[in-house]
């Protein structure tokens, strides 16, 4: 059977089954006091918290086509970046698969590069950390800094920028690369009006140019705008993956319930989408070549980017 | 159906010689770290990288104070300041390789969560780094050597310096490789590290001479077979005293060198996939 036959355009990113759990310290008193004695006595020497595990991920499959760009929206701490750097190969899920036609490239506000260094050094490094030759990272230097827009600041040390101005240049460097598979982490949502409109046009330019764009927020509206498809993660689980717009409405239907503190209409709406939600599940074939195929046939909201 | 085949897992460790292929690419970026960081290292200090030579001078105005002086180590070795001054400004390098190397991943910890490549770009560029700053510190060396009232002897000799200077960068890539991957799971590794240096300190005859106070003749063996020793004892034949390094000495080092690295890389390689979760 030919690949045409059944999916119209090839698969640029298929996730299988992926879960992630992060052990880390917490000062939850009930935790405590769940301890044997001689550990809570031994923790109290040596000035140690006791130890949660936090499942970030539990069991996230999805498959992404060329040409479409797939929203991620979900409360914070739902596993929406840590979904963006399992993809982008930067974590390894502690079971689970991740698959991808090309390298994927992480677009985040968040890491502070080295902080000891100046603006303009940080561009040529993290360029050649991507793989550019330095002739590259030369020639991309001069719309890195544009793009950035921070002015003669460009030549301090990073640690004495506010957080406003590197996650700019964070967001500069890593768009000067042209990627076929662009993971992008709450870009939009930094910086000033004038560097919305650079970054945007920046963006949209990539999106032409990229085979597929993932987007995370938690700003509904914004998947809505931007994006054809849209996952809805919840404590780590996919609640539904569908057509942006549907997916849209229905997780800011249920926030704003939530917020309003009609916990039990949230709660059984969040039901309801988990009910009509459809499972995907990725069947890698044998001969390490995978093969995604959704267990149920969805139809996909038409339309390019 | 769909066609996979063209799906590439996007974690996967590749076999040992592709993945030193991807490193060699990445060597623009190692050498930019490392460059970078020299500099960065002395930023907000009055005398910058002055310090890179001053410390090993202070180090061992320490040591002669006390080993030399109060002490009296010095009875028995010719050029007692040669010799001092070789000891604390070479093994230097090979602590802070050591220590920096184990560092490294945690040091590097924004790059890796924020750039995908080979990790072990992180430990290399580190020694790298230590490596440009050694030079300065091998000039001062000479330079200090040869204003010292007793003279060192010139001869073809010095010439074989370089090699022995080069497997102990050798060793100290292959340390920093090891040291990486564990420090990386458990920092706590870095104090122990602390201790094992200074530890090897005193065991590679950098102030004294181990011949007036070890007669045990398994421990005697065991300095022998101790590569930072072997490097000391190379350089000093070499510099100050005219005397040609045996092979013996040579071939310690070199196995020691060779082991380490090879051990280092596997070591690193097998850890690839992990580093991510930091």
């Amino acid at each position: 059977m030919a690949p045409s036959d059944r999916f119209p355009a090839e698969v640029q990113v298929a996730v299988d089954d992926v879960h992630v759990r992060y052990r880390t310290a917490s000062d939850d008193a009930t935790l405590r006091r769940g301890l044997p004695r001689w550990q809570r006595a031994a923790n109290r020497l040596v000035g140690r918290e006791p130890t949660v595990l936090v499942r970030a991920l539990a069991g996230v499959s999805l498959v992404a086509r060329a040409g479409e760009a797939v929203g991620v929206v979900g409360l914070n701490g739902s596993g929406k970046s840590t979904l963006l750097r399992v993809i982008a190969g930067l974590e390894t899920p502690h079971r689970g698969r991740v698959r991808a036609r090309s390298a994927p490239v992480l677009l985040g506000v968040n890491a502070a590069l080295l902080p000891e260094l100046s603006g303009s050094q940080n561009v040529r490094l993290g360029c050649l950390a991507m793989g550019m030759t330095p002739d590259e990272a030369e020639a991309a230097y001069p719309q890195v800094v544009e793009v950035a827009g921070i002015g003669p600041s460009i030549h301090r040390p990073m640690k004495t920028y506010s957080s406003g101005m590197a996650a700019r240049l964070k967001f500069a460097i890593a768009a000067a690369s042209d990627p076929q598979i662009l993971l992008i982490d709450e870009a939009l949502a930094t910086g000033d009006a004038a560097f919305r409109e650079r970054s945007e046009e920046r963006m949209n330019h990539l999106r032409r140019q990229a085979g597929c764009v993932f987007l995370v927020s938690h700003a509904a509206k914004t998947i809505e705008e931007t994006c054809t498809r849209a996952i809805w993660l919840h404590r780590g689980h996919v609640v539904t993956d569908g057509p942006a717009y549907d997916v849209a409405q229905a997780y800011r239907w249920w926030a704003w319930n939530l917020a309003k503190g009609q916990t039990e209409t949230a709660a059984s709406l969040l039901e309801d989408a988990f009910r009509q939600g459809t499972d995907t599940r990725v069947v890698l074939a044998p001969e390490d070549a995978g093969s995604a195929v959704p267990r149920h046939a969805r139809l996909r909201s038409g339309g390019s980017v | 159906m769909v066609d996979g085949s063209q799906l590439a897992p996007v974690t996967q460790r590749p076999p040992l010689r592709e993945y030193l292929g991807r490193l060699w690419e990445r060597r623009h970026f190692i050498r930019a770290d490392a460059r970078a960081k020299v500099v960065a290292g002395s930023r907000g200090t009055l005398l910058g990288t002055a310090w890179l030579v001053l410390r090993p001078v202070l180090d061992a105005a320490v040591y002669l104070v006390i080993f030399g002086l109060v002490l009296r180590a010095d009875r028995g070795i010719e050029n007692f300041l040669g010799y001092l001054v070789i000891g604390t400004f070479m093994f230097q390098f090979t602590s802070r390789c050591l220590s920096t190397g184990a560092q490294s991943l945690i040091s590097g910890k924004a790059l890796m969560k924020s750039f995908a490549f080979p990790r072990a770009a992180l430990p290399v560029a580190t020694v790298v780094r230590e490596t440009i700053s050694y030079g300065p510190v091998l000039v001062a060396m000479v330079a200090i050597l040869l204003v010292l009232p007793d003279s060192p002897v010139l001869s073809w000799r010095w010439a074989l310096v370089p090699l022995a200077i080069a497997l102990q960068v050798v060793m100290g890539l292959g340390l920093a490789l090891l040291a990486a991957r564990p420090t990386a799971r458990v920092p706590d590794l870095q104090h122990i590290i602390g201790f094992f240096s200074r530890f090897w300190l005193y065991g590679s005859a950098v102030f004294f001479s181990y011949e007036r106070f070890v007669s045990h003749p398994q421990v005697l063996e065991l300095v022998q077979l101790n590569p930072m020793f072997r490097v000391l004892e190379i350089t000093r034949d070499c510099l100050l005293y005219g005397i040609t390094p045996g092979a013996e000495a040579w071939v310690i080092l070199g196995a020691w060198a060779g082991a380490l690295l090879t051990a280092g890389l596997v070591v690193f390689w097998r850890g690839e996939e992990r580093y991510g979760a930091l």
